[in-house]
């Protein structure tokens, strides 16, 4: 009987015990809550480790300094954030801020986030008078305005890109040759690739990751647009695919592959293994990546890399006069629950505008936001490209509108590049695959 | 002693409690899902739109869910042959009295506890690699010139190459098993075969392997679920976007569910419901399996020691 008595006071013991650690730790984060009176918690895109991370951690930092009563905490979610994020959400956790790639966040959570069209026209401490429009760059302006019907506008932008042809400057300059920046034909695209083969140097090569640009730009330029190759990529009964602009690019690729030049190993690259035989001077082109190559490469091909870029070729019949291409960014978005949206957005401005927008370009290699920033040097030929784009492709140029036939076409691709195949059987191939 | 029920009630109350809001309340949501369009995996019920079995219709006519299928059949079908093969072969030498059991059984099975992450990159950037892996060097330093320039992450290979270095790591796994299942033959088996004249390979086909039968079936079942939810492996292969030899009924439902690079342009691409269709399909088929392997192999309870 005494047992049960001091088995049962032993367990109330117990309760009262962690009843009072949880209330005591319960009240110290409620005052700690009391001194920051707007609390704004940030789900990041970005891993704690990498330089994106870094620089912004910094740059919070700085903000809460200068303004005491705001606390910022970060979850660094990684790009696990598109699982992770929606159902955060669904449970109404608070989640004030997050990041996603911009036409992804825009067409697939716009439910969950703020309109921001009115905070694009005001002022802020770090725009030097201009209103935030005025400071970013017009084009993304115009190209996230144009992901909705109505233009309105969900995400603000960080760490704009472009997909271009990335080489190195030295490898050229080696055998004697030079591209145009902007606006280079295809005869004059294989006069450079026979001038490198002939010095003895591997003219171009990519990975499985990004197998699908050369392609998809190729075809873009032919018809002229992404939305025709939106049309060839959902085609389920295989005709469009006789479309002889189809066979012309297939055609060029086969040639490419039958005078040896991309490199031997461009069947079996696994990303980033091609990126490498760039960064290690085996290679000299890369025929379409996106301008985070510098920075991701920057272990291993150091930042003195001669880095260059062209706007990939106009091939012959070619519509779009090379105007075409991919650009976007990553962006932010705001929660429309968050309680504090004008802060939110005040820091969105603070961490891209300014001082810490101009190191985040820095440190990143990357595209400022800020229209009065330098580009890295690392990147200057793409904002010469950048400069002379019209029309915006989206990612993968229309080949993704279909997840159905883009691992077809994607490894038929790749034969064909490898040579394993010639233009025949590449169009052969896929209206197997599209129509079986 | 008869248990009083209040006592029951309050040994199993927190395990039914836990059993029905973890396993069944999701597995049935899923099934409910899967004939809705949802959005989001977790958008509440209200944001769902009722579709019947069009997403069902779906799957079954895409090319790409069809061929996720074939892939997960041949890693199933070719991977299970290479480790069983290898799985029991290792299991009959280290229970026949070898010396070192205990270091081969443990270096067979290191490759378990190391992360499928580690060991994919390593097989893709160290030892595939066509410039400087493990496989182009073996092969060059033996004058086999042909192996030597095997492409084996070239697309028309990629699946025999990741089947490769996925069984590689389940291999130590089932050498356990089966060598549970050898270690409870009564000795005196082989003894009586021995002195009856029988070989080695007499004695596997006659003692070991019908004996093996029971442990064989959980085996099969184990290998199958793991084919049929083939997915980290796939991903490791092909981390941006799904390809012909790597994609897998689970990689199909993870793109449905959340999108990936490809999913970007037309956002009803991205779609739970269809995923939980995906789910629901693949859970039938681990039934499926599950009770052919059962009326298939014969039961271990009519063999008697």
């Amino acid at each position: 009987m005494r047992k049960k008595w001091l088995v049962i006071g032993l367990s109330l013991l117990m309760a009262l015990l962690v009843t009072g650690i949880t209330f005591a730790a319960g009240k110290q984060e409620a005052a700690k809550a009391g001194h920051s009176a707007i609390k704004l918690v940030w789900w990041s895109m970005w891993n704690e480790t990498e330089p994106q991370a870094k620089v912004y951690k910094e740059a919070v930092n700085d903000y809460m300094s200068q303004h005491p009563k705001v606390q910022v905490s970060i979850q660094w979610n990684g790009r696990e954030i598109r699982k992770t994020l929606p159902p955060a959400l669904d449970a109404n956790t608070q989640i004030d801020i997050w990041e996603q790639a911009d036409e992804y966040a825009t067409k697939t959570w716009k439910d969950y986030a703020l309109k921001l069209n009115s905070y694009y026209e005001k002022t802020y401490p770090t725009t030097n008078s201009r209103t935030y429009r005025e400071s970013i760059i017009p084009a993304l302006y115009e190209l996230h305005k144009s992901f909705t019907e109505d233009g309105s506008l969900y995400i603000a932008p960080e760490q704009p890109f472009i997909v271009s042809s990335m080489y190195n400057k030295d490898l050229l300059k080696k055998v004697g040759v030079s591209i145009k920046t902007v606006g280079a034909t295809w005869e004059e695209f294989l006069a450079v690739l026979e001038k490198l083969k002939s010095g003895g140097i591997t003219p171009m090569t990519f990975d499985d990751a990004y197998s699908d640009l050369p392609l998809a730009i190729h075809l873009d330029r032919l018809y002229g647009g992404y939305e025709p190759v939106e049309k060839l990529a959902k085609d389920k009964t295989g005709k469009l695919w006789d479309d002889p602009r189809v066979m012309q690019t297939a055609k060029d690729y086969e040639y490419l592959a039958s005078e040896g030049y991309f490199s031997k190993q461009v069947a079996t690259n696994k990303w980033p293994a091609g990126q490498q035989e760039v960064a290690t001077n085996q290679v000299a082109i890369y025929p379409q990546n996106g301008s985070w190559l510098p920075n991701e490469l920057k272990s291993t091909a150091g930042l003195d890399f001669p880095w260059g870029q062209f706007a990939y070729p106009i091939p012959k019949n070619g519509k779009d006069g090379g105007t075409g291409g991919t650009f976007g960014s990553q962006a932010f978005m705001i929660n429309k629950k968050c309680k504090n949206p004008d802060t939110a957005f005040d820091l969105i401005v603070f961490l891209t505008i300014g001082k810490w927008g101009k190191k985040f370009s820095n440190d990143t290699l990357s595209i400022p936001m800020d229209l009065s920033q330098e580009w890295p040097k690392q990147l200057a030929d793409d904002k010469e490209i950048f400069k002379s784009l019209t029309n915006n492709y989206p990612w993968s140029g229309g080949l993704g509108a279909s997840s159905e036939s883009f691992p077809i076409v994607k490894k038929a691709f790749i034969e064909l590049a490898s040579g394993k195949i010639n233009a025949e059987k590449f169009v052969a191939e896929i209206k197997a695959g599209v129509t079986k | 002693m008869k248990l009083k029920n209040s006592v029951i009630v309050v040994f199993l109350g927190p395990a039914v409690v836990f059993y029905l809001l973890i396993f069944l309340y999701p597995s049935i949501r899923t099934l409910i899902m899967s004939f809705f369009y949802v959005k989001t995996v977790t958008a509440s019920m209200a944001r769902w739109s009722f579709v019947g079995l069009k997403n069902y219709r779906i799957i079954f006519q895409s090319k790409m869910f069809i061929h996720s299928l074939s892939n997960i059949f041949y890693i199933w079908f070719y991977g299970g042959l290479g480790v069983f093969f290898a799985a029991l072969l290792y299991a009959v030498i280290l229970t026949s009295g070898v010396k070192g059991k205990s270091f081969f059984r443990d270096i067979l099975y290191l490759p378990n506890v190391i992360t499928a992450v580690a060991l994919a990159t390593m097989w893709i950037h160290f030892a595939f690699n066509n410039q400087y892996g493990l496989f182009k060097i073996i092969f060059q330093t033996l004058g086999l010139k042909q192996l030597a320039e095997f492409q084996w992450t070239a697309p028309e290979h990629e699946l025999f190459s990741m089947t490769v270095a996925y069984s590689f790591g389940c291999v130590g796994y089932y050498v356990l098993i089966f060598m549970a299942g050898i270690e409870k033959i009564p000795t005196d088996f082989y003894e009586a075969a021995t002195i009856e004249g029988a070989g080695i390979f007499k004695k596997f086909t006659s003692i070991t392997l019908p004996l093996l039968i029971g442990v064989m079936k959980t085996a099969v079942v184990l290998w199958s679920i793991a084919a049929v939810t083939f997915f980290l492996w796939s991903m490791m292969f092909s981390p941006y976007d799904p390809e012909m030899g790597t994609i897998t009924p689970m990689v199909y439902m993870y793109n449905t569910t959340f999108g990936r690079n490809v999913i970007v342009t037309n956002p009803e691409l991205v779609n739970a419901g269809l995923g939980a269709a995906v789910g629901v399909v693949m859970t039938s088929i681990i039934v499926i399996v599950f009770l052919a392997v059962d009326r298939l192999l014969p039961d271990q309870e009519e063999i008697k020691y």
